[in-house]
């Protein structure tokens, strides 16, 4: 009679650094030796079972969650719970042990597990080793003793042919035990060649290196999964324990599916159920936000979208999500929906977006219907600086027994892996810095051969060989657990009846131990509670427009399709709006000219690596243009492309493609989009190509398309951008552009005091401003405040304050007690140490200048700080200091220019002028033109410029082409530099503050370039923006010509380096 | 007549360094680096790397961006120091005073000095000159402060030679950094504008006091030399080396003898005042016909015990041709380490290894057969056999591990697993009988398997399934089969170890 057998004990790569396989390869070699079930028992923790789960149900085998408990006061056990409520008090007890100790560890101890046993199968792990008399120590027997009183039959006992030598002594002594037997393979890997990876895994954990790992390594590999008839023949003489581990199995037929009915119900405040309440809230909203003429025409879409809802049971999810929105309405706390069910009708209603669908002509059903099992995705963005708030109310709110942040598992990436690979193997650093240099920056392919000889490293030797080879294998290993940037989990039921909580790293912060993905297999709804910035600015300038201008403005009433903003976008006048901002952006408008809000939503999602490498962005302009034909592949594609002129340029129109045109089910897209986002699955990726292309071209479409399609499909994986979300940035650009357009001086102040944030600099912002006709002024002790404030009118708009949050170095608290200080004002330096502000403080004012209102500049300001600390005391305290008896000593008078410098080592901006300015003429004499004098000249014309540079930056979809922007007292220059100008200058490029190129102008409409051909560094001009240092000392005799003085502070350190391009 | 000091400055120290230790390194632009915040920040430059405006404090990243093909290497941090150590005691030849001046350079107290070479400006000149063919880029000021001739150094550009009483103007023109400042002083005065020593040279002291504190002025006055400042000197060590010319040619035994005698005793002495003990002894023997006799002696453990050390050489003295004689002996102890002191109050009383008897025993047994003879050996931390014990490299070694007790070990293993033939049944089960040595032995008892697997990342090959089996003359051996088990095939079966 054949027997059956399950494998209990097995510790998959989420014991962190003790298993040495996924949890799916396990699973995998389970179905291969024919085994009808499996359990997954890491150590204090479930987080692998979901994935385990997902894949035996892929395969048609059953899967048994379970655990290993470490103990802190006794040896540890392997728990399988039989039913759902065992499975919820083994989350509670896992939830227990997390929650008491830091992040990442679990202290349990005896008790804890006799509280929580009930309903759970136990088996405790024997010592490794017998003692010297053959026989295990008494402790353990203690132990056992009270084990088998607190758990009584639910108690069994591991044995384990682990071939140490002893094995049939230990199986003697285990049998007088009088506890059940249970066979284990004490599994740690999938098969035994993974011994190696185990290896390398125990060393990293035990900080050591394979050659001195010694005992800390497995004598043998025989923790492997082991085909049934081995393991009968290993036990033949205890075939007992085989039995049992068939009869553990059989008691715990709890699976994971189940879980999803602990989905909460709504707990109704009145009785009427959730969908009425849903409703109520809707159509009350629906009165409020449309008007007669637009009710009609959306009253059956809503009526629709809450039949489906009602279908679907997501009431209570989006209703939920309706408390926290309120709340932050209450709190006066920005926040804005996106994601595929968060443009619908309802969601308007509710307020939880304010992209109007009748006027957005989003389909509902283009995101969401019956026939596709998605779940619903709301994320809802809010301030950055207040996210917090509303995450500690959901906490509050719901308890931490029923809302927790989802975990993100870090898995192994390249550059870790080697490292790590390389560092147990005993390789130097130095190689494992090269072979890492050898993997580029923007993929993560395998590794290429001729990167690694261009290192100068030999692929063929064996030991580089054997540690890629383990490289390639821990790839993609989880890590760790870490917390997702905002996405909870709220239910009604006990949290830890699903899934054991833990502490995550920051404070007042509890987590799953399930990431996103899991919870998704599960059928487990997470809501999304996200920091975005610019909700920030925009809260902030709707303040100051409020304050300074009496408007009252909000997401939804700021006035929409406003062409004046449009012809301000199309121009690319759009530093420091939300998305549209970036070099690529900036030059694509002026090419897209949007004139509407969904020219606007086809912007933010054009220019993105998906529909880039995918090579969608041309085609689409030159239809857009006229200058193509817009034409569809075929009819039923016609559907799906029309809005975008037949070229997908949308997450979701590929993946309709790849649902209509190559009949993937759309569980097989969504799969497809998922297995490209982690890029471990290497083999499933080339499967799904095949099948598109194949399915594609299967249909008639040419193999160049589906390639393409694919291709794109590939970069939205990695970087995607569906449509639902596009639209929800749309609107926030547009909001953000008004502002900018109508209130210049607001919208500078208010993102000069959102920083950091977005591509630029504070000196571009302010730059920007006064092109805009805004008056900056300088901060100063009289009237600065900590944010950059708006003062009265001068010109057409306020004048900008710059706030002491400008001034680098200084502290928000030390300049509270200056500001309540002030009363009438100060009139001299030592009346603002009299209020409390510390000497470091005053000296860094001073290096910004900000004692102007005091007839003091900066020099004089500093001369004057230090003797502060003279202050008469005691007896004297009154009197004059000693320091304003002495003489006034003559100080070097300072230069405009070298003011500016100092302004921008103090507050990386000037308002006196810019610094390129100074050095125009010496500029002139090199027949350098002016940035803004480019718009004059022809394209094609060589040219030559100079200006600070700003950004440096290699885009990872323009192979080798680098993009520099400088700035001049006139304008922005933008520069392009192909792979072998900066080879050649990348000296030059990438040390200077104050580059000069020349090059060949490229005229496009608006968009403006020069084709570097040459760079120089001209940053030595600024340096003579100081007193020239020592410049009246002859050469030394004994010294060689060529070498420099040691560098006293120059003035071409404290210009910005220019963003740099990683 | 005041104080002559010279400083001389290593623009390059430690890269220069590496070029003359590797040459090929002389035209590629190297720097070398040290961790710090997970980035690699430069800590020196060559002159290549240099040229191209790497700098010291740049991150190891960013240099790499300037310059395709810079080569960073880990820094050893006190390279430095070791460095101008030698260099100092090299200097000795040219002045007896000199101090290191960390990081880079030297301080030479060279009053009186000079004119043995001709003059100041001669002095200098030989000094860096030599450096510099040495392969050092060195620079070198001189003047009556310390702190002058350090400024000049480095920040000089009219001469390095600053005329007694001079430096005062020498100093006005040098910007405040030369002062050796802390930055933040050299940081304040450069806001302030005062860029030049001379810019504020002539203020109030109360003035300067107040605003940039007294080490400002303490800097002022000794670089004035108004102010003393103390040097720490470098003491150069004398090597253990004792030498005695005879009158007469020796050509006797006794009479070498007695020299021997005679170094070991002043040796001895010194080594047990420094707390050291002789690990290796050279003894060279000059004869009058010019040539040299040699005998080397070495120690299990550091000593400096008379008789001990003397017994040693004793041992090679008929190894000595003196032939017409010997005029000179020279005893070097090239090898020393610390002495415990302690050694010679517990004398006969430890046991052990502990016990320097034990130690001078095999010594002397070494010098007596060979020193390869005697090995001692040590666990160590392998489950494959062959590797689990190693031998010790000293007496002194201490081991890293304990001796396993909980898997049987035999009491002697083979150095090479020898092929036996054996009769089993089934795999995981002990033979029933092996044939060793044309003997055939049948097992009664046996335990096992004790599966080992190769050291996967020393070598290939298949595992061993160890069994511990007796005989029926009751003898125990340790034997393991090659590989797994296939059926149908046989395994390969190996003996290897007896207990006792």
């Amino acid at each position: 009679m054949s027997m059956e057998y399950t494998e209990l004990q097995v510790t998959s790569n989420f014991s962190f650094l003790r298993g040495g396989s996924h949890p799916a390869e396990l699973v995998e070699v389970a179905v291969k030796l024919g085994y009808t079930a499996i359990a997954l028992t890491d150590r204090n923790s479930v987080a692998g079972v979901v994935r385990a789960h997902q894949a035996a149900k892929d395969a048609g085998i059953r899967f048994i969650p379970a655990c290993r408990l470490d103990l802190i006061d006794g040896p540890s056990l392997l728990a399988y719970p039989t039913d759902i409520t065992a499975w919820g008090r083994l989350c509670a007890l896992l939830t227990k042990g997390n929650l008491r100790a830091e992040k990442g560890k679990c202290e349990l101890y005896k008790n804890d597990v006799f509280e929580h046993a009930e309903g759970i199968k136990f088996i405790v792990i024997p010592p490794d080793e017998l003692n010297t008399w053959f026989d295990f120590d008494d402790a353990f027997k203690q132990d056992l003793k009270e084990y088998q009183i607190a758990l009584g039959s639910d108690l069994y006992i591991a044995a384990t042919r682990s071939y140490h030598g002893d094995d049939a002594k230990r199986f003697y002594r285990l049998s007088q035990l009088r506890i059940p037997m249970v066979a284990t393979n004490d599994v740690h890997y999938h098969e035994p060649e993974r011994r190696e990876l185990q290896d390398v895994v125990t060393c990293v954990r035990e900080k050591c290196t394979i050659n001195n790992a010694g005992f800390r390594l497995h004598t043998n590999a025989e923790r492997h999964l082991k085909p049934i008839e081995e393991m009968e023949r290993l036990f033949q003489q205890y075939p007992d324990a085989l039995a049992h581990s068939r009869e553990i199995a059989e008691a715990c037929q709890f699976s994971l599916d189940t879980l999803k009915y602990l989905e909460p119900e709504w707990v109704s405040p009145d009785g009427r159920t959730a969908d009425e309440h849903l409703a109520s809230h809707t159509w009350a909203g629906a009165k409020k936000m449309f008007d007669d003429g637009e009710f009609e025409k959306v009253r059956e879409q809503i009526q629709f979208e809450l039949d489906f809802f009602k279908r679907r049971k997501l009431a209570p999810y989006f209703l939920r999500i309706y408390e926290y929105t309120q709340k932050a309405e209450e709190l006066g706390i920005l926040h804005q929906g996106r994601g595929s069910a968060a443009n619908c009708a309802v969601c308007f209603c509710l307020g939880i977006t304010p992209v109007n669908p009748a006027k957005s002509n989003l389909l509902f059903s283009r995101f969401m219907s019956d026939s596709r099992e998605e779940w619903p995705d709301v994320d809802v963005d809010f301030e950055h600086e207040r996210r917090e708030e509303i995450i500690q109310w959901i906490y509050e709110t719901y308890g931490r027994e029923h809302a927790a942040i989802v975990a993100t598992v870090t898995q192994e990436r390249h550059k870790g892996a080697i490292r790590d690979v390389g560092k147990v193997m005993g390789i130097s650093v130095d190689t494992i810095n090269r072979l890492s240099g050898a993997i580029r920056d923007f993929s993560e392919d395998d590794f290429d051969r001729e990167c690694i000889v261009s290192q100068g490293l030999n692929p063929d030797d064996p030991l580089l060989k054997k540690v890629l080879q383990l490289t390639e294998e821990l790839m993609g290993f989880p890590r760790q657990l870490g917390q997702h940037t905002g996405g909870f989990v709220i239910t009604q039921c006990k949290l830890s009846d699903l899934c054991p909580v833990m502490n995550a790293r920051m404070e007042n912060r509890t987590q799953l131990e399930w990431n996103k993905d899991d919870l998704e297999d599960l059928g487990i709804l997470k809501v999304d509670v996200l920091a975005l910035g610019m909700l920030t600015c925009i809260r902030k300038a709707f303040d100051l427009v409020k304050q300074h201008y009496g408007e009252e403005l909000t997401l939804a009433n700021v006035p929409q399709d406003d062409p004046a903003v449009y012809e301000m976008i199309c121009h690319a006048d759009t530093l420091g709006v939300f998305q549209i901002e970036s070099r690529a952006q900036m030059s694509m408008l002026p090419r897209l000219k949007p004139r509407e809000f969904y020219d606007l939503v086809i912007e933010v999602a054009i220019v993105r690596p998906g529909p880039i490498q995918g090579d969608m962005v041309h085609p689409y302009l030159r239809r857009r243009d006229g200058i193509d034909k817009v034409e569809y592949p075929s009819e039923e594609l016609k559907k799906i492309l029309k809005r975008t002129l037949g070229v997908p340029l949308f997450q979701e129109q590929a993946m309709e493609i790849a649902m209509v045109a190559a009949n993937f089910t759309a569980a097989e897209a969504d799969q497809l989009r998922r297995s490209m986002a982690t890029f471990k699955a290497k083999g499933l990726v080339s499967n799904f190509r095949d099948k598109l292309v194949a399915g594609m071209m299967g249909k008639g479409y040419t193999e160049d398309f589906a390639k393409r399609i694919f291709k794109q499909l590939e970069g939205f994986g990695s970087y995607g951008f569906p449509e639902s979300h596009a639209t929800s940035f749309a609107h926030l650009v547009y909001i953000s552009s008004w502002l900018k357009w109508y209130y210049p001086d607001v919208f500078a102040a208010a993102l000069l005091n959102s920083q950091p944030m977005g591509f630029y600099q504070p000196a571009q912002i302010v730059i920007d401003a006064e092109r805009h006709g805004v008056v900056v002024r300088p901060a100063d002790v009289n009237h600065s405040m900590w944010d950059n404030t708006l003062e009265e009118k001068d010109g057409k708009y306020c004048a900008v304050r710059l706030g002491f949050r400008q001034v680098n170095g200084l502290r928000k608290d030390d300049m509270q007690a200056l500001i309540a200080g002030r009363e009438t004002g100060y009139t001299s330096i030592s009346q603002l140490s009299n209020a409390g502000v510390p000497q470091a403080a005053i000296e860094k004012l001073s290096d910004a200048d900000a004692f102007r209102s005091l007839k003091l500049d900066r020099r004089e300001a500093l001369w004057e700080v230090p003797a502060l600390n003279d202050k008469p005391i005691g007896l004297f305290a009154g009197q004059p200091s000693e320091s304003a008896m002495e003489a006034q000593a003559t100080l070097p008078l300072m230069t405009q220019a070298e003011h500016v410098v100092q302004d921008y080592a103090a507050t990386g901006l000037s308002l006196k002028a810019h610094p390129v300015s100074f050095v125009r003429e010496k500029l002139n004499l090199l027949n350098v033109d002016t940035t803004s004098r480019l718009v004059q000249l022809k394209d094609g014309g060589l040219v030559k410029v100079a200006g600070l540079v700003t950004v440096r930056q290699r885009p990872g979809t323009a192979k080798g082409i680098l993009f520099i922007t400088i700035e001049d007292e006139t304008g922005f220059a933008n520069l392009v530099a192909f792979e072998t100008v900066f080879d050649k200058y990348r000296k030059e490029i990438l040390q200077s503050r104050l580059l000069m190129v020349e090059g060949k102008l490229q005229v496009e409409g608006e968009v403006i370039h020069v084709i570097a051909h040459r760079f120089f560094n001209l940053s030595t001009l600024l340096r003579g923006l100081t007193a020239a240092q020592n410049e009246d000392m002859p050469v030394l005799t004994l010294s060689r010509t060529d070498e420099t003085t040691s560098a006293v502070t120059s003035a071409k350190e404290v210009f910005h380096k220019g963003r740099n391009f990683k | 007549m005041p104080k002559r000091f010279m400083s001389i400055w290593f623009r390059h120290l430690t890269t220069d360094w590496l070029t003359l230790k590797q040459p090929e390194l002389k035209d590629v632009p190297f720097v070398f680096a040290i961790k710090d915040h997970g980035r690699m920040l430069i800590t020196a430059t060559n002159r290549v790397a240099e040229v191209h405006g790497v700098k010291a404090g740049m991150v190891a990243a960013d240099a790499k961006a300037i310059i395709v093909g810079l080569q960073v290497i880990d820094e050893q941090p006190g390279r430095a120091a070791k460095l101008l150590n030698a260099l100092g005691e090299w200097c000795i030849r040219y002045t007896p005073i000199i101090a290191i001046d960390l990081p880079d350079g030297l301080m030479l107290d060279v009053s009186g000095c000079t004119h043995l070479w001709g003059g100041e400006r001669e002095y200098l000149k030989t000094i860096v000159l030599k450096l510099r063919s040495k392969g050092y880029d060195a620079r070198a000021a001189m003047a009556d402060s310390i702190g002058a001739a350090w400024a000049i150094a480095r920040f000089g550009r009219v001469s390095p030679i600053v005329e007694s009483y001079g430096q005062a103007t020498a100093l006005l023109p040098l910007p405040p950094v030369a002062l050796r400042l802390e930055p933040v002083i050299t940081e304040r005065l450069q806001k302030l504008g005062l860029r030049t020593i001379g810019s504020f040279i002539r203020m109030p002291r109360s003035v300067l006091r107040r605003r940039f504190g007294e080490h400002l002025l303490l800097r002022l006055n000794q670089a004035l030399g108004n102010e003393d400042e103390p040097m720490q000197l470098l003491q150069p060590v004398e090597p253990y080396q004792e030498r005695l010319p005879c009158m007469e040619p020796i050509n006797t035994a006794t009479g070498i003898e007695i020299a021997i005698r005679r170094l070991l005793e002043s040796i001895c002495k010194r080594l047990q005042q420094d707390g050291k003990g002789l690990r290796t002894g050279v003894l060279k023997c000059y004869r009058v016909d010019g040539k040299v006799e040699q005998v080397q002696i070495g120690t299990n453990r550091a000593s400096h015990h008379l008789e001990h050390l003397f017994k040693l050489f004793e041992l090679k003295i008929a190894t000595i041709e003196p032939a017409l004689g010997i005029e000179l002996f020279v005893l070097d102890a090239p090898k020393v380490e610390d002495a415990d002191p302690v050694q010679e109050r517990l004398w006969g009383e430890v046991g052990g290894l502990d016990d320097t008897g034990v130690a001078e025993l095999l010594d002397r047994i070494a010098g007596k057969i060979n020193t390869n003879v005697i090995h001692r050996y040590l666990p160590d931390e392998h489950y494959w056999p062959e590797r689990s014990v190693r031998k010790a490299a000293t007496i002194m070694e201490k081991p890293t591990t304990t001796w396993r007790i909980s898997r049987p070990r035999p009491t002697q293993l083979l150095a090479r697993p020898e092929p036996v033939k054996v009769t089993s049944l089934v795999p995981d089960y002990p033979p029933m009988l092996f044939i060793y040595q044309d003997k055939v032995h049948h097992i009664k008892k046996a335990d096992g398997p004790e599966r080992i697997e190769r050291e996967w990342w020393l070598e290939n090959g298949e595992r061993r399934d160890y069994y511990h089996v007796e005989d029926t003359d009751g003898k125990r051996y340790w034997i393991f089969r090659l590989g797994a088990y296939v059926a149908g095939e046989t395994n390969q079966w190996f003996i290897h170890g007896f207990f006792a």
